[in-house]
């Protein structure tokens, strides 16, 4: 493997000025379960890596019980997320996003923070987090910094993060009372895949009725980018959650995606399948706002 | 840049001088010797390079070497207790028929020592869910599933009987 | 998981006698006896062994599917620091390999496919033989290339060998047993249908790889990955004849092996170039492969196109079978082009069908070439057989399970290839599969069932002139046995059923027994690990070798003792008379080796089996038995997404004996969820003979997420050819999985996959062509019409 020296920063602060002082040749690694692949197949070739890993503050979950808001640290690793039971009580959809990324091994190591980053079409960790309206805190030699998740992905391995950045924390706003929310990896296998496609649904409905107050449909492998299917959410807001009407909406998220034929599938089956599982996850939504009323 | 780790490796603590570029795989198996750690795809992808560090299955193919410093590091070499005893895992592989080729065994017992030991009353899925990161083509995963399944049953009575001597109860 | 031991009627009628009789090691769940290095971590594999002075190999493959090699510069390779030996297709002599002899080891002059090496290095560590690599400058001439072999066979298509004139291979395999056209008219109920299979690879865990080593005087170690280390040898003592060394020994050891599946039956380029490096450098040379080699540089399974016919007459009896296929050979000729000799038998032979005619054509292209691969053509001629068998069925409007019953093979039948089947547990199986599988519950949604048989060849394949195993075994001072053995463990357990075998003739335990089968210099001769035919050769071999020395003993022994041979027996490490021990092993073979005119215990043997070379129009008893098997899977499909979940398996197989249900469980397992792979997930994709999938993430082997509830039900017929009525396993348990879950699909939904794998796609565009649609819709980004086909 190409030689590269491997720094060790205690603080924010510290990581960020060695990234400024190495200028390109330098990257940043957390878990480094993608970037010892790329480094090992030439695709990545840096001269100094900055690991993240011993910056104190970055790996905790946390729900102000006061507000509402859960905020998670970049450098929280999915096993984490797996098994905590904050997440699987109260953000269902995270978890069932994350226990099917990768495996166990990948789990235990990989973080949050460095799939986002990695900005692969296929990563779906950030799926479950769009659907739930999550931003970004970004730290840089500037300073910090706020975005929605939705626009922190430019294009395939691209985001707004500046050179230099870190994003420090996912910050998920407080959940209204009656939210349903899931999302499925759709693949061929029942582990160690990559999604063909990948669907998360929020809905949250009206006081005492099945009425949508609001939706959100969230893709991953739709577009070059994750993306969410506006008309569809829109056709969903103040109808009643029916199959048909769930039905309906999958078929306009369907329209709205950009899918695209690659050796893991074709753009037709894609499409189709973003419909099937609108329609699915969204009924698994009304099962979960029901199962946490009758709790 | 080199630079001088300390670590626990298989219960003996060692200090060894590393490259900044080494993966843990290739400490192991090139430094150490330890080639009983195998690489089946160097892409975190099969599990056959599987061992356990601070508790965790980790794949050492996509595991930086530096990152071992202050920490502790199971291999197989270091399951079987020292009068050369078999791991209860070790011992069920072997008497279940969890092994056939075996490049994919030290990996898979580990990952399923792992989970053992974070919870030792696993179910046929959780432990299935464990071991799919660990690729095997020659068994069908079968007899592995049974000879961790095998090991369950009796970690579990022990820790009834552990409850029952303490007096505890739920 | 279960196993489930039946005795055949036949059995029962002899009064079970074999059955019956008491054995202390046969029958039993015995460990691996390499399980506990295994477990520990002990065990070598090709990736743990290290020489002094040993060198890193690293080759460079083609850029273009098929191009001119114009020039190759390797100045900047031989200046880097590190860099020993770099070797190019001109430094060479003209080193062949192959069954066709059509390939060299560096190609020179022209690449065929994306796999052809084109340069070699041996550096002194591996980093630096992966960056000489790089700085080899290859310039290529691209020429038109050809992928798909129905193409390749038109006269305007461009050759691959342009020596060779043609792309068909000249192998004419043709065979017409009866009158085919003639049973055609008579037939009462007619099919005809075209089938196709794809690419699919073993995926061993442990990749290839290999270490030539010369000694001082131009002897040949090679440590390899091979299941043929007799025929392996002979490789190399050619290559060593065209480097000009003559009178030479060549040795090879064998590691442990992590998994074969018939990807180690051949000589690769890997292993000669291996050996030129060593021979130009003077040091020995490893080269292992990574993982992405492993998917590009190594021989896949063949795709097939089938087009097959059968018809029956009105009572459901079969008349005709007949089959014509297309097989992609690859650029380069290895043991894929000869596996229509195995898929003659279950064309001829699986089922009773007086007449058949079967064509296949093996079609040079520019992928990557084939090889052979668990099941040798079987799984591939089985998929489109048993798939017929169904529509045939639907067709006479008979049960399917009953449509088996009345065609099933039977003991003493001779079919039309000539193939003599003695034992025969066919019809216990398909009972088994029926009974167990509850072929008659209730209907639900989506839900239906299949079945699908197998014959596959259980006593050894005549396909040299010789199909034979040594053995050779000494006893020393303290009763322990040594085994050698010309018999291959690739982790299958042939070194356990071995040990099994004699230890149980010889009186003494599994633990007594080392078997010795990594190293030509120690091990007797045999012709590979093929054709499930380890237990049966190797066994009889070993088993033969064990009874002469059996002989020995008792013979020493009632002289030692004075009592009559026919009064000892011989167990438990001792003999006994009258249920008393008289004497232990150990001390009487001291006794034989301390005294004036002693001797040693030992002897050898040689087994070649009973079985025919095929003749002139492909007839002859191929095997000395035959081995038969029937699944039955019950299946669930996602009408709205295509997905198919397997929900209950049960595979019965007739073993003849189950020597060790533990690890005859093992195979059937494995084979299984291998051959559920190639129904469903696996297929190395190539896109104009580029290997677009190349790693675990997207060539789908199957997870332990995935693993299914396979039952294992075993037949035991106990063939009076097999040690101890054993028959061969190993490759059985593929055989008919795929056809097994297609027709359970059909069952469920009513739509039949033709074209393995069957993915969620194929299914979901076949309900909605089925429904009536014609296009899946317009492709957003391409514009392209997606049929739904």
């Amino acid at each position: 493997m190409k030689k590269f020296k491997y720094l060790i920063p205690k603080t924010l602060d510290e990581a960020v000025s060695l990234h400024q002082s190495h200028g390109g040749s330098a990257m940043y690694v957390a878990g480094g379960t993608d970037v010892i692949v790329k480094i090992t197949s030439g695709k990545l070739a840096p001269d100094y890596l900055i690991s993240l890993k011993h910056i104190d503050g970055q790996s905790q979950l946390e729900l102000n019980t006061e507000t509402g808001v859960f905020c998670i640290g970049g450098l929280v690793t999915h096993r984490t997320l797996e098994m905590s039971s904050v997440i699987r009580l109260q953000y269902p959809i995270i978890h069932d996003a994350v226990q099917r990324i990768g495996s166990t091994q990948i789990r235990n190591v990989a973080t949050i923070g460095g799939n986002l980053v990695n900005a692969v079409p296929s990563a779906d960790g950030a799926i479950p987090l769009i659907a739930l309206d999550a931003r970004l805190n970004i730290y840089g030699s500037t300073g910090e910094r706020s975005v929605d998740l939705i626009h922190f992905f430019q294009g395939p391995g691209q985001t707004v993060l500046d050179r230099g950045e870190i994003v420090t924390k996912i910050i998920v706003p407080k959940q209204s009372k009656r939210t349903g929310a899931a999302y499925q990896k759709f693949g061929r296998r029942a582990a160690m895949e990559l999604p063909l496609i990948g669907v998360g649904v929020l809905i949250i409905l009206e006081e005492g009725s099945n009425r949508c107050a609001k939706a959100r449909i969230a893709l991953g492998v739709a577009a070059p980018t994750p993306i969410r299917t506006l008309s569809a959410e829109r056709y969903l807001v103040g109808r009643e959650i029916t199959e048909d009407t769930l039905n309906e909406a999958g078929k306009l998220a369907a329209e709205e995606s950009r899918v695209r034929d690659s050796v893991r599938g074709l753009a037709w089956y894609r499409r189709e399948m973003v419909a099937v599982l609108v329609q699915r996850m969204g009924m698994k939504c009304l099962q979960r706002i029901k199962e946490s009323e009758g709790r | 840049m080199s630079r001088e780790i300390k670590l626990m490796l298989n219960g003996n603590q060692i200090f060894v001088a590393i490259e900044d570029n080494w993966t843990l795989l290739y400490l192991l198996r090139e430094k150490l010797g330890l080639t009983g750690v195998k690489e089946g795809c160097g892409q975190g992808e099969c599990g056959a390079c599987t061992v356990i560090v601070d508790g965790l299955a980790v794949n050492s193919c996509i595991y930086f070497a530096v990152e071992v410093d202050g920490k502790d590091v199971l291999t197989i070499e270091g399951l079987a207790a020292a009068d050369g005893t078999l791991h209860p895992l070790q011992k069920s592989f072997v008497e279940n028929g969890g092994i056939q080729c075996g490049f994919c065994t030290p990996g898979m017992i580990l990952s399923a020592k792992a989970l053992l030991d974070e919870n030792p009353q696993a179910t046929e899925a959780d432990i299935k869910q464990a071991l799919a990161g660990n690729l095997c083509r020659c068994t069908g995963y079968v007899q592995i599933v049974e000879s961790v399944e095998a090991v369950v049953d009796k970690s579990s009575e022990d820790i009834n009987v552990v409850v029952r001597e303490t007096g505890e109860s739920g | 998981m279960q196993t489930v031991l039946y005795v055949t009627d036949d059995q029962e009628r002899k009064g079970n006698k074999e059955i019956m009789e008491e054995f202390t090691v046969i029958g039993k769940r015995i460990s691996k006896v390499d399980a506990v290095d295994k477990a520990t971590g002990r065990a070598l594999y090709i990736q743990d062994f290290k020489l002094p002075g040993m060198l890193y190999g690293k080759i460079l493959y083609s850029k273009y599917p098929h191009a001119r090699i114009i020039r190759v510069n390797t100045e900047k390779a031989k200046a880097l620091p590190g860099v020993i030996t770099v070797l190019t297709g001109e430094d060479i002599p003209p080193v062949r390999l192959g069954v066709y002899k059509d390939n060299p080891p560096l190609k020179a002059g022209k690449v065929r496919s994306y796999r052809d090496e084109v340069a070699a290095v041996a550096a002194t560590d591996l980093e630096t033989a992966r960056e000489a690599i790089n700085l080899i400058e290859v310039t290529y001439e691209a020429v038109p290339a050809i992928f798909d072999p129905e193409e390749a066979l038109k006269p305007e298509a461009p050759l691959v060998h342009e020596n060779h004139k043609t792309n068909l291979l000249k192998m004419p395999w043709n065979l017409h047993y009866g009158d085919v056209e003639a049973a055609k008219i008579e037939a009462a109920f007619n099919v005809e249908e075209r089938f196709s299979t794809t690419w699919v690879t073993h995926c061993c865990m442990g990749t290839s790889g290999a270490i030539a080593d010369f000694d001082h005087a131009d002897n040949l170690t090679v440590y390899t990955n091979t299941q043929i280390p007799s025929l392996a040898q002979k490789d190399f003592q050619e290559t060593l004849k065209v480097l000009g060394f003559k009178d030479k020994r060549v040795r090879v050891i064998k590691p442990c092996i992590g998994g074969g599946f018939g990807s180690k039956l051949d000589t690769y380029a890997y292993e000669h170039v291996a050996i030129l490096l060593a021979w130009r450098s003077r040091r020995p040379v490893k080269i292992v492969f990574e993982r992405e080699e492993e998917f590009c540089a190594t021989s896949p399974r063949q795709p097939t196109v089938t087009y097959i016919s059968m018809g029956c007459d009105k009572e459901g009896k079969l008349l005709y079978r007949d089959m014509s296929m297309v097989l992609d050979n690859g650029a380069y000729t290895s043991w894929g082009a000869t596996t229509p000799s195995v898929m003659m038998m279950p064309i001829t032979s699986l089922y009773r069908v007086p007449n058949v005619r079967y064509n296949a054509k093996c079609v040079y292209t520019n992928n990557t070439y084939s090889q052979a691969m668990r099941g040798y053509g079987n799984p591939q001629a089985t998929f489109a057989i048993e798939s017929a068998m169904d529509m045939l069925a639907e067709a006479a409007g008979i049960d399917r399970v009953e449509f088996r019953r009345i065609n099933s093979n039977q003991p003493g039948d001779v079919t039309p290839q000539g193939l003599k089947i003695t034992t025969c547990g066919l019809p216990e199986c398909i009972e088994a599969v029926s009974r167990d599988l509850e072929f008659g519950r209730p209907r639900e949604k989506g839900v239906g069932v299949g079945l699908a048989s197998l014959i596959h060849v259980g006593g050894g394949a005549r396909i040299y002139k010789s199909d034979g195993c040594g053995t050779i075994i000494k006893m020393d001072d303290y009763g322990k046995v040594d085994v050698f053995t010309g018999a291959s463990d690739m982790g299958q357990g042939a070194d356990t059923i071995i040990a099994q075998i004699v230890a149980e003739e010889l009186g003494v335990k599994v633990e007594d027994v080392h078997v010795f089968h990594q190293d030509t210099d120690i091990c007797p001769w045999d012709v590979g690990a093929h054709a499930s035919r380890t237990t049966f050769v190797a066994g009889n071999s070993a088993l033969g070798a064990a009874r002469k020395i059996r002989h020995r003993l008792l013979n020493m022994a009632s002289e030692t003792t004075g009592i009559d041979e026919d009064k000892l027996t011989l167990k438990n490490r001792a003999f006994f008379a009258d249920g008393k021990q008289v004497l232990p092993i150990g001390k009487l073979l001291r006794g034989s080796h301390f005294k004036p005119r002693g001797e040693m215990m030992m002897a050898d043997n040689f087994y070649d089996p009973p079985n025919e070379n095929m003749g002139r129009d492909f007839s002859g008893n191929m095997s000395a038995t035959y081995s038969f098997g029937t699944h039955g899977v019950r299946v669930k499909v996602d009408e709205a997404t295509g997905k198919v979940e397997i929900l209950d398996y049960i595979a019965a197989h007739d073993v003849g004996r189950a020597i060790n249900p533990m690890l005859l469980d093992g195979q059937v397992h494995g084979g299984v969820l291998m051959g559920v792979g190639y129904a469903l997930t696996e297929q190395v994709i190539l896109e104009n003979g580029r290997n677009m999938n190349p790693d675990f993430r997207d060539y789908k082997i199957l997870t332990a997420m995935d693993a299914i509830h396979s039952k294992a039900v075993v037949i035991e017929t106990v063939d009076e050819q097999g040690p101890f009525g054993a028959k061969g396993i190993g490759e059985p348990g593929c055989v008919p999985t795929a056809p097994a879950i297609a027709n359970a699909i059909y069952d469920a939904i009513g739509v039949r996959i033709k074209d393995l794998p069957i993915t969620p796609e194929k299914v979901l565009a076949a309900i909605k062509k089925k429904n009536g649609a014609v296009s899946c819709g317009i492709d957003a980004f391409t514009q392209k019409e997606q049929p739904c086909e």
